[in-house]
């Protein structure tokens, strides 16, 4: 059976990392190295950077918190926000990074997903999907962060990106993220019975039961958590001892 | 007064390039300046008693201090550092007192829409303050499906509310002559946003009303956060006579434009004499809670799952703030043709203010979304804003063209544009003046 990876998820923006709520109101957090550095030593099976500015600004800003990650974290780390082409897909690897995960620039320029997938291979290209609720069973992709629409319909562009070289899906409820109120389990069992490249669920989760729901009725390969871990309501560690305990795969972690 | 004509074309020569001494409207300040601490300009119009606004009315502006400082960041300092939370706290809990009702009657009205600040001040009064707060609501021009859910949400979150829809027709017409001679489509709605509350305090023997933050955090003369209640001179006036609605007075609306006094009465101010006899207080609950916008949208969404809207809103990046009304998009743009600030500047300073973006970050939304034409309900506005011969016999002989079009409506537009704000070139309209041109300025600490 497949082991369910536990991701930390940091939203990134210039010197902060931030956290909102529908990806809007977003709060300071703190220093986004503490955090994550306090995050690889709970356990995290991965690290995940946003940066939500980045395409505001027309450039990304991550580069240099990932070089330094890259020195004292060791799981992999996949980078988002603002890579707009190979070349700079091409400098976060270089910096650090193990994936790049990519939406708004895909969405306008599709090739680039074969472009960066034949380059580092598909493993490295995290096709990354805010979704919207729009009907029952159907959902809109947005692009940056969360504030434009595209009239594309997820599943369609799931197969799309997935087809085109996609190796990983990070798919992020825009309805559900920081609510609290548990993953969007029809959106992420849509798309996971669509493709087999793993699935990971992201938005809403707000106590480790939400977990076991979105493994278990989802059928998603790994799950990003934010708001749980940032407002320190739970850690890693717990979360993988409920996933254990309710028979969920994890990857066995001795705590030093 | 005369007929309404079809806007003409204006002379560009007045918006030229070069012009070195242009003309400047509506009583600005000639020179144009940006907080060095948020991005507001000082061309940003303090809050105006509506009833009094007709064309020739001269904007006072909000105040920077020697240091190049708005009043709305020296308050926010204020609220900061100087101002003792414990004590306002206080303060409210002894005026709830005061006024609570043990016979489970109504003992304050918090007026609002259901968005995240009057969702957070009436589910707090009652909550935390154990207040019985009827809550009252003024409705927008046109709901938005998320407006909407909102407010019925807020109501669900255990709040009574008695919602007040004025007539179609006329609201239209008013918003129409608001527009066309003020530019100005929000102000209807404004009338009674600002007097529904007050009159329906006296109309259910209320005497307490809370609205939300006082309009100094946004740069109302800073004097006027040291009260914690609301000038009577926004909802209440005793003579009729010298009321305007949409520019145009009482008697003419009358006479010309086929309204009666009834048609007329939810936009009336409420009556001085009877608020003084029953000793109606209109408080600010920013006066005693520290206000953050940002935390009543966490709040909102966490006591009544408040739901931001699905898109961003025209000219802002925002998607939690004022979200209710589809012709409020139409409303900052105004603004914006006429003060040169649009939305995204509103909402970055107020975001710069309480923390939660930097400066930087502020300019480059500001460049990248004000001033952006709000698109996405244009058709629905226009036609809400076309006064038909079948719908209004009487009002649409009052305009040369009673139908408004995209192109009536663009060159209505250029006639409210400063000459001091703005330059035509190339066939297009730019900003002489804009917070991303400026150089990077030290902030004084």
């Amino acid at each position: 059976m497949r082991k369910i990876r536990l991701i930390a998820r940091l939203d990134v923006k210039g010197p902060n990392l931030i956290k909102g709520v529908h990806l809007e109101g977003l709060r300071v957090i703190g220093s986004p190295s503490e955090y994550a550095q306090r995050y690889y030593q709970q356990g995290a099976d991965e690290l995940l950077y946003m940066d939500c500015v980045a395409s505001l600004y027309g450039r990304n800003n991550l580069s240099h918190i990932v070089e330094k990650s890259a020195q004292n974290i060791f799981v992999p780390i996949t980078v988002g926000g603002g890579i707009r082409s190979v070349e700079d897909a091409t400098h976060l690897l270089r910096c650090g990074a193990d994936k790049v995960a990519v939406n708004t620039a895909v969405v306008a320029n599709p090739d680039l997903i074969t472009d960066i997938a034949r380059r580092f291979g598909s493993q490295c290209m995290v096709l990354s999907i805010e979704a919207k609720q729009i009907a029952p069973g159907r959902w809109e992709v947005y692009t940056d962060n969360g504030r434009e629409r595209t009239g594309l319909d997820v599943i369609d562009w799931v197969k799309k990106g997935v087809s085109l070289g996609a190796g990983e899906i990070l798919l992020t409820s825009v309805d559900r993220e920081g609510t609290r109120r548990g993953f969007d389990i029809p959106l992420v069992k849509a798309v996971t019975q669509e493709v087999s490249v793993p699935v990971i669920a992201s938005g809403g989760m707000g106590t480790p039961d939400h977990l076991i729901e979105v493994v278990q009725n989802g059928e998603s390969d790994a799950v990003a958590m934010a708001d749980i871990l940032h407002y320190q309501r739970t850690t890693i560690g717990e979360i993988r001892r409920v996933a254990e305990s309710s028979g969920i795969e994890v990857r066995r972690y001795e705590s030093s | 007064m005369n007929i309404i004509s079809y806007p003409s074309a204006v002379d560009l020569s007045r918006f030229g390039k070069e012009q070195t001494n242009p003309d400047v409207l509506y009583g600005l300040p000639p020179e144009v300046k940006f907080c060095r601490k948020c991005v507001i300009s000082n061309q940003r119009p303090n809050s105006a008693v509506e009833y009094q606004h007709t064309k020739e009315t001269k904007k006072k502006t909000i105040n920077f201090d020697e240091n190049g400082v708005c009043d709305a960041c020296n308050f926010t300092e204020r609220k900061k550092h100087s101002i003792d939370w414990t004590e306002r706290d206080k303060q409210l809990r002894e005026l709830c007192d005061k006024f609570r009702k043990p016979d489970g009657s109504y003992d304050c009205i918090v007026p609002g829409s259901g968005g995240k600040d009057s969702f957070y001040a009436a589910h707090i009064l009652k909550n935390e303050y154990g207040m019985h707060p009827l809550t009252v609501t003024w409705a927008p021009h046109i709901y938005t499906q998320w407006g909407w859910k909102n407010f019925q949400s807020w109501i669900h979150a255990g709040l009574d509310n008695y919602l007040m829809t004025p007539n179609g027709r006329v609201h239209r017409l008013l918003t129409r002559l608001s527009t066309e001679l003020l530019f100005h489509p929000f102000q209807a709605f404004m009338f009674g946003q600002k007097s529904l509350a007050p009159k329906m305090a006296l109309l259910f023997n209320i005497p307490l009303v809370f609205y939300g933050e006082n309009e100094a955090e946004y740069g109302n003369p800073i004097t006027d956060t040291d009260t914690a209640q609301r000038d009577w001179a926004y909802f209440s006036a005793s003579n009729q006579s010298q009321v305007f609605l949409g520019g145009v007075s009482v008697s003419d609306l009358k006479e010309q434009f086929g309204l009666d006094q009834n048609d007329l009465q939810p936009y009336l101010p409420a009556d001085p004499n009877q608020l003084a006899e029953k000793k109606v207080e209109v408080h600010y609950l920013g006066y005693y809670l520290k206000w953050h916008p940002q935390s009543c949208y966490y709040y909102a969404v966490q006591h009544g799952g408040f739901q931001a809207s699905p898109e961003r809103t025209p000219g802002t990046y925002s998607k939690y703030n004022s979200i209710d009304d589809r012709i409020d998009d139409f409303h900052y743009y105004t603004t914006g043709i006429k003060f040169g600030i649009g939305r995204a500047s509103y909402d970055a300073a107020q975001e710069i203010r309480s923390g939660d973006i930097e400066r930087e970050e502020g300019v480059a939304l500001v460049k990248r979304f004000d001033h952006e034409f709000p698109e996405r309900f244009a058709d629905e506005i226009f036609h809400y804003l076309s006064l038909s011969e079948k719908e209004f016999p009487i009002a649409s002989k009052m305009f040369e063209q009673p139908i408004m079009d995209r192109v009536y409506f663009q060159l209505l537009t250029d006639h409210f544009r400063s000459p001091h704000l703005w330059y035509h070139e190339n066939g297009e309209w730019k900003l002489r003046h804009a917070v991303w041109h400026e150089k990077k300025v030290a902030v004084t600490p």
